[in-house]
């Protein structure tokens, strides 16, 4: 079996070690084995105390994204037969890292909870004395307006792709717009009102310059980029109501 | 519980040279700076224009030196490269729909090379016929 050269980003604070710094391994591969199963090796055969996050090896959990030879990847779907020469590790960029391959999502999950990204519905309540036992109905038709932007997985790697996030933290970023987008796109949410005004902020759809790099490296192939792009349309036209209305 | 010691890496000024995507990105950013160029030669033709025969004549060269046709050829092409990855991203951000179906693509970034060589033909058809 043939050996691949993995150069991992650690950071061990706790021992007293605060920059991080560059460990080797060599990893036996063959055609079969992904980054995630790399690390995994490292691990359980050759150093324990390495750190990094995953689940569930088929790309849906979105919880192993690290950067491989400066790309945002899923490490259960990146192969080191791909690579030529040695392979390089890194924590997501963008984000603080705790340890080792492990960040800090906290500011992402806050993006996320700002643009309110679940249906809105109020009418329910209203009209049924039986709130909540009635199913929404909706069309394939209605589906398929925001069905491609409904595949997030919530990973993480679109902000570690997009460098305006990488210099203003505060920016929404590309997930929490998309969805924003996609829940105002949906026929059975009542809740754009609520969520325009964040999508209309400086931090919102605005500090985005469709960089694009964001959908090259979404491995559900969400396409975020086009989400917020189409997001400055709809507040392109908010705006223009708003001035309307007075 | 020990005390949490995160290391945050700042993004340096020189982050687009760290990948060929963001190379790519700059280069379609920096396509406005030889139409800048382009511009204001414009502008300096129609003030010229507004000072007489003989400004317009001196103008008239300087269009004609070899540098300023080089770098508004380098315009020219620097256009046609944005148009052309402006025109590929157009239907993503304004997916038009018909007969309750979305238009493909191809088909509207065809529409836009269309639009172009229309413009293009009335242009030339506009300030060619004195010639």
């Amino acid at each position: 079996m043939t050996t691949k050269r993995l150069s991992i980003q650690r950071y061990l604070p706790e021992q007293g070690n605060n920059t991080p710094y560059w460990q080797d391994f060599d990893i036996p591969f063959d055609d079969s084995t992904s980054v995630l199963d790399a690390l995994n090796y490292v691990k359980e055969e050759l150093d324990g105390s390495l750190s990094y996050r995953w689940s569930c090896r088929m790309a849906i959990c979105g919880s192993c994204g690290v950067m491989v030879n400066n790309t945002p990847k899923l490490g259960c779907q990146s192969f080191l037969r791909d690579y030529e020469g040695p392979v390089k590790i890194a924590p997501l960029a963008h984000f603080p890292v705790e340890k080792d391959l492990i960040i800090d999502m906290g500011l992402f999950l806050d993006h996320l909870a700002a643009v309110q990204p679940y249906l809105i519905n109020d009418s329910r309540l209203i009209n049924d004395s039986e709130e909540g036992t009635e199913t929404f109905k909706q069309t394939p038709a209605q589906m398929e307006k925001y069905k491609q932007f409904a595949g997030c997985i919530n990973c993480g790697l679109c902000y570690s792709a997009c460098p305006q996030f990488g210099l203003n933290p505060e920016f929404l970023g590309p997930a929490a717009l998309t969805l924003a987008h996609r829940y105002n796109l949906d026929s059975r949410d009542q809740g754009k009102k609520q969520r325009m005004p964040q999508m209309n902020r400086e931090e919102g759809v605005w500090s985005c310059t469709f960089v694009g790099f964001c959908s090259e490296v979404c491995p559900k192939n969400v396409d975020p980029a086009a989400a917020v792009n189409q997001g400055k349309v709809e507040s392109a036209k908010d705006m223009l109501i708003g001035i309307f209305k007075g | 519980m020990a005390k949490r010691t995160s290391y945050f890496p700042e993004l340096k000024r020189n982050w687009w040279l760290k990948h060929p995507y963001f190379k790519k990105y700059m280069a379609r950013e920096a396509t406005v700076l030889p139409l800048v160029f382009f511009l204001l030669c414009l502008l300096a033709g129609l003030y010229s224009l507004l000072q007489g025969a003989e400004s317009w004549q001196g103008w008239l060269t300087f269009m004609q030196s070899p540098l300023v046709i080089a770098v508004n050829a380098l315009a020219f092409i620097a256009s046609l490269f944005h148009a052309w990855t402006f025109f590929q991203l157009f239907p993503r951000v304004m997916p038009l729909r018909a007969g309750g179906r979305t238009l493909p693509p191809n088909l509207m970034v065809l529409g836009q090379w269309f639009g172009v060589v229309v413009v293009m033909v009335l242009a030339a058809w506009i300030f060619m016929r004195g010639l």
